[in-house]
C-alpha cells in the first residue's frame, strides 16, 4: 500500500511538473478550452490518414459557435470505407486543405488552452505522425480526454468497463444530454465538448477545482507532436 | 472555414418558428448563437449577458422571465422572449432543477428574423395565449378546397387556331364536349363553346370554311392548376361564366376545361353526400352499403383542417338517418309502435362529435310503462335497431348503453325518478355510470316525450351538491403534461409517444363545459353549441369560451386527421405525427385546459377536488 502511494505521488509530480505553470492552477471552470476531433480514414494509427478536422473553443460552459472550425484535408490516398462513414467523397477531399496549414491553426492553442478530446490517444498519435513528417514540433499540448474521465467514474461503478459504455453517444446519454449526430469531425469536437461540461459539472459542482486536480483520473496528458524530421513515409 | 455544427442546424429545424425559416437564415442565427451548459452555480454568470432568447435543448428549469408567472420548462420550450419583443430588460430568475443546454440566440438575429410575420406571430401569439388557429374561421366545406388538378379528368379537347370551324366542331362533336381550347404554338389564346357556334355561326351564317380562331373568345378567363375548385367557383361566378379553362402554372399550356357540369359533378364529393345516398335507402342491404361508403368518402375528401370541423357533424347526423331508416324498416314489418316513444342517444354521438371508433349509445324513452306485448314490440324494435347500425358500421356499445338493454327502455317517469337517484347520491361510482347520459339527444321518435324528459331533469341537475360532486369526478383525469410541461404518454400499445386526445383532451372540455352548460340550464348537448349559447351570467368569460372552442376544434382535427391518414378507428394520436408547431399549441392547449379545469373545481365545488 505505502509503495503504491509512493508510486502514485511519483506518477502525480512526474506529471504535475510537466504541466505549464499558467494551465495547471487555472480553475476548471475558468480555463479557455479547445476541442478537436479528427475524422480518420482508419483506426490503425500506422495507416489513418486524416479526412477533416474540426475545433471549437470553449470556456467556462460557454460556447461561442462563432468559433467553430471545419477543415477537409486534402488527400490523395485511398479513402477506404470513410465516404460510407463521414460522407467525404473523393472529390471533397481532394479540394481539401493541406494538414499543415491545420496543424499551424492549432498550434496558436497551444499552451494557452486545454485540448478536449474523446479518445485523446489516437487523435494525437495520428497528429504526432502527420507533425513529425512535416518537420513541425509542438511541444506541451495539455490535453483532456473525456474517454478517459468516463472510464475514471465508471470503474468507480463496475469491475468490468461494460462494452460500449464509454463512446461518445454512451456518455452523453448517461449524462442526459441530447443524442448529436455522429461522424462529423464539427460535430464530435461540439458533443465532446459539451459531454465534458457536463462531466465538469458533476465533479466539480461549486466551481472549486484547478486543472491540476484531474490529474489522479489519469484524464489529463501531456503530448509532443513532431520533433525530428523524417525522410521516409513523408506526409502531404 | 467556420461552419455551423449540424446538430445546432439540426436542433433549430425541429424547433418552431425556426423550422419554417428558409436554410441559410438558420445557419446564420446558429453561427452568432453561444450553446451554454446551464447549471444551478453557472447561471448567474451565463444569464447576465446581453438580451437573448434561450432555447432549451436539454435540462430541466424553472423561469421567471416576465410579469407572468414562474414556469416550468424543458427542451424544447424557450424563455426570454418577453423581453424581447416589449424591449425591456425584464430579470431574469432561473432555477436550475436539471443542468442542461440551452442555446442562446442573440437579440439581433431575433430582430432580424422576425421581420418574417410568423416567425414574430409565433411569439406573440404564444405571449397572449391564442391558439393560432386561423383556419377555425375557414369555410368548412371539404370539396370546395380540391385542387383542380384532381378535378379535371378528361384530357383537353384541344384545336389550332387555324383549324378551320367545321373541323373544330366535328372534334367537338367527337369528343364530346360543349367548349374547345383554341391554341398557338401550344398557347391558350381562346375558347369556343356551343354558344359560340350558335351565336356567331349558325346566326351569322359564317362560311364553316374559316378558322376558329375567328369566332373565339379571345383572350378567356382562365386559373392555373393549383389553386381550388372554391377558387373557379368564384371565378366563374364572377364572370358569369360556365366554362374555365384550367392552365398550368406560369405557362399558358392549357391542361384542361372546368364547366358548370362538372362543378355540379363534384359536389358528389361532398361528405354531405353520403347522408343523401343513405336517405335513399330502402331496405337494410342498401342502407349498409351506403354506410360502408362513408369511411372511404370521409378519406377521399377530407382534405383540409376546416373539414374535420364537420366530419363528427355529418357522422353523427348519418348515424341519426340509420336509426331512423332502420326504426321504419322495422315498423314496415311489425307495424306501428303501440304508444309514443323517443330515440334517444347519448355521448358522442348526441354531442355530434363523433368519430370513426365511436360506438353506439342510445336507449328508448317509453311515454309509459309497456306491458307485456307492449315491452317485447320495443324489444324487437330495439333489438333490430343496435344490431342494424352495427351492420352500417358503429359498433356495440361494449358497456351495453343501448336501447336492447332492458334497462335502458324507460318510461318518462321512471327515466325522471331515475335522475333524482343521480342527484341525491352522486357517488363517484354513480357518476362514472351515469355520466354519459348527462349528454343527450332526441335521434328518433317522438321528440316532445324527450323534451318533457329535460325540462324535468334540468332543475334536479342544476342543484350544487350535484355540480360539485361532478366537478370533483371530473377532476380524476387531468392533461398529459408532467410539471415540467413535458408530454407524459401512454402506457402500452405500439406508438411510444401517443397520447389519447379523447381521453386526456377533449373529453376534458365536454366535461367542462358540461357542467357551466348543466348550471345554467343550456340543454343543447354539443360542446360547441353549449360554448356559443351559454349565459353571460354562466362565468365563463366569452374569451376563455372561444379559446375552449378553438382548443376543442384543434384537438379534433388532430384526431380526425390522426384516424383519416393512419386509417384507425382510435385517438391515440402519435406526437411524431405532429410538426413542432403542432407540439408547440398542444403543450399550449393542454395548460388552457388545465386552468380551465382549476376554474371549473374552484367554482363549483369551492376548490375541493
Amino acid at each position: 500500500m505505502l509503495l503504491w502511494f509512493l508510486r502514485w505521488q511519483r506518477l502525480r509530480g512526474h506529471t504535475f511538473d510537466q504541466l505549464p505553470k499558467g494551465l495547471a492552477k487555472q480553475p476548471l471552470s475558468a480555463v479557455p478550452l479547445l476541442a478537436v476531433d479528427l475524422e480518420l480514414t482508419s483506426l490503425d494509427v500506422a495507416n489513418a490518414q486524416v479526412l477533416s478536422v474540426g475545433w471549437v473553443e470553449g470556456s467556462g460552459s460557454q460556447i461561442d459557435l462563432s468559433s467553430c472550425n471545419y477543415q477537409i484535408i486534402y488527400s490523395a490516398s485511398d479513402l477506404q470505407q470513410s465516404p460510407v462513414i463521414h460522407g467525404l467523397t473523393d472529390e471533397v477531399v481532394r479540394r481539401g486543405d493541406n494538414i499543415k496549414t491545420v496543424i499551424e491553426m492549432l498550434k496558436k492553442y497551444v499552451g494557452t488552452h486545454l485540448f478536449v478530446l474523446h479518445n485523446t490517444q489516437l487523435d494525437m498519435s495520428v497528429l504526432n505522425r502527420a507533425a513529425t513528417s512535416l518537420g513541425v514540433y509542438i511541444p506541451c499540448v495539455v490535453t483532456l480526454d473525456t474517454l478517459r474521465l468516463a472510464v475514471y467514474h465508471l470503474k468507480k461503478q463496475h469491475e468490468l468497463v461494460p462494452p460500449d459504455s464509454a463512446t461518445l453517444a454512451a456518455c452523453r446519454r448517461r449524462l442526459q444530454l441530447p443524442a448529436a449526430p455522429a461522424h462529423n469531425a464539427l460535430d464530435d469536437a461540439l458533443a465532446t465538448l459539451t459531454l465534458w461540461f457536463a462531466q465538469q459539472h458533476i465533479m466539480d459542482p461549486k466551481h472549486q477545482l484547478c486543472v491540476k486536480d484531474l490529474l489522479h483520473t489519469g484524464a489529463l496528458q501531456l503530448y509532443s507532436l513532431g520533433g525530428r524530421v523524417t525522410t521516409a513515409n513523408q506526409m502531404r | 472555414m467556420s461552419t455551423a455544427p449540424n446538430q445546432i442546424i439540426d436542433f433549430l429545424s425541429a424547433s418552431a418558428p425556426f423550422d419554417h425559416l428558409p436554410n441559410n437564415e438558420r445557419e446564420r442565427i446558429a453561427k452568432q448563437a453561444t450553446l451554454i451548459y446551464l447549471t444551478q452555480t453557472n447561471k448567474s454568470v451565463l444569464l447576465a449577458q446581453s438580451q437573448c432568447l434561450f432555447l432549451i435543448q436539454s435540462g430541466q428549469f424553472s423561469v421567471k422571465d416576465s410579469d407572468a408567472p414562474q414556469r416550468h420548462l424543458s427542451e424544447g420550450d424557450y424563455f426570454g422572449i418577453d423581453g424581447l419583443i416589449d424591449r425591456v430588460d425584464y430579470a431574469l430568475d432561473v432555477h436550475v432543477d436539471m443542468p442542461g443546454l440551452v442555446l442562446c440566440i442573440t437579440h439581433s438575429s431575433m430582430y432580424e428574423a422576425m421581420q418574417s410575420a410568423a416567425f414574430a406571430n409565433f411569439f406573440t401569439n404564444a405571449k397572449s395565449e391564442a391558439l393560432p388557429n386561423q383556419a377555425v374561421l375557414d369555410s368548412n366545406s371539404m370539396w370546395l378546397h380540391k385542387p383542380l388538378a384532381e378535378v379535371l379528368n378528361k384530357a383537353p379537347v384541344k384545336a389550332d387556331q387555324a383549324m378551320d370551324i367545321h373541323r373544330a366542331a366535328s372534334l367537338m362533336a367527337e369528343q364530346n364536349v360543349s367548349s374547345l381550347l383554341v391554341t398557338q404554338n401550344g398557347k391558350l389564346v381562346g375558347i369556343v363553346t356551343d354558344r359560340d357556334l350558335r351565336n356567331r355561326v349558325v346566326a351569322t351564317a359564317a362560311p364553316l370554311t374559316r378558322p376558329i380562331s375567328a369566332v373565339m373568345t379571345e383572350d378567356p378567363v382562365k386559373i392555373s392548376h393549383n389553386r381550388t375548385l372554391f377558387d373557379a367557383m368564384s371565378l366563374m361566378g364572377e364572370h358569369n361564366i360556365h366554362h374555365l379553362p384550367v392552365v398550368e402554372n406560369g405557362a399558358e399550356k392549357p391542361i384542361g376545361m372546368l364547366t358548370a357540369s362538372d362543378i355540379v359533378r363534384h359536389q358528389r364529393g361532398n361528405i354531405l353526400f353520403v347522408i343523401g345516398e343513405l336517405s335513399k335507402a330502402q331496405n337494410l342491404y342498401e342502407l349498409t352499403r351506403a354506410s360502408w361508403q362513408i369511411p372511404h368518402y370521409f378519406a377521399m375528401h377530407a382534405k383540409r383542417p376546416g373539414d374535420f370541423d364537420i366530419a363528427g357533424k355529418v357522422l353523427a347526423q348519418a348515424t341519426d338517418i340509420m336509426t331512423r331508416k332502420l326504426i321504419t324498416f322495422y315498423q314496415q314489418q311489425q307495424g306501428a309502435a303501440p304508444m309514443a316513444y323517443c330515440w334517444v342517444v347519448y355521448g358522442s354521438q348526441a354531442r355530434e362529435d363523433q368519430s370513426m371508433g365511436s360506438d353506439q349509445d342510445n336507449a328508448l324513452l317509453l311515454a309509459h310503462r309497456p306491458d307485456r306485448l307492449e315491452a317485447e314490440y320495443f324489444s324487437g324494435l330495439a333489438n333490430y335497431v343496435c344490431n342494424g347500425l352495427a351492420k352500417c358500421g358503429i359498433a356495440l356499445c361494449s358497456g351495453n348503453i343501448m336501447a336492447s338493454n332492458p334497462d335502458l327502455r324507460l318510461s318518462l317517469d321512471d327515466a325522471i325518478e331515475e335522475a333524482r337517484q343521480w342527484v341525491r347520491q352522486p357517488t363517484p361510482k354513480a357518476i362514472m355510470t351515469f355520466n354519459i347520459f348527462l349528454d343527450a339527444r332526441a335521434a328518433a321518435g317522438d321528440t316532445a316525450l324527450f323534451k318533457r324528459l329535460q325540462a324535468a331533469r334540468a332543475p334536479l341537475l342544476q342543484q350544487r351538491s350535484f355540480l360539485a360532486a361532478l366537478a370533483r369526478h371530473n377532476n380524476h383525469i387531468s392533461v398529459p403534461l408532467s410539471v415540467f410541461q413535458k408530454f407524459v404518454f401512454e402506457k402500452g400499445g405500439n406508438d411510444e409517444d401517443a397520447i389519447d386526445l379523447k381521453k386526456n383532451a377533449v373529453a376534458i372540455i365536454n366535461n367542462i363545459v358540461r357542467l357551466y352548460a348543466l348550471a345554467s340550464a343550456v340543454s343543447m348537448p354539443s360542446t360547441l353549441a353549449r360554448l356559443d349559447n351559454l349565459p353571460e351570467t354562466a362565468g365563463l368569460v366569452r374569451k376563455d369560451a372561444e379559446n375552449l372552442r378553438d382548443i376543442w376544434l384543434f384537438l379534433n382535427r388532430l384526431r380526425w386527421r390522426h384516424q383519416l391518414t393512419r386509417n384507425v378507428v382510435d385517438n391515440r394520436v402519435s406526437m411524431s405525427e405532429l410538426s413542432s408547431i403542432e407540439k408547440h399549441q398542444l403543450k399550449a392547449a393542454f395548460k388552457a385546459i388545465d386552468r380551465a379545469q382549476q376554474a371549473a373545481v374552484m367554482k363549483y365545488s369551492g376548490g375541493i377536488s
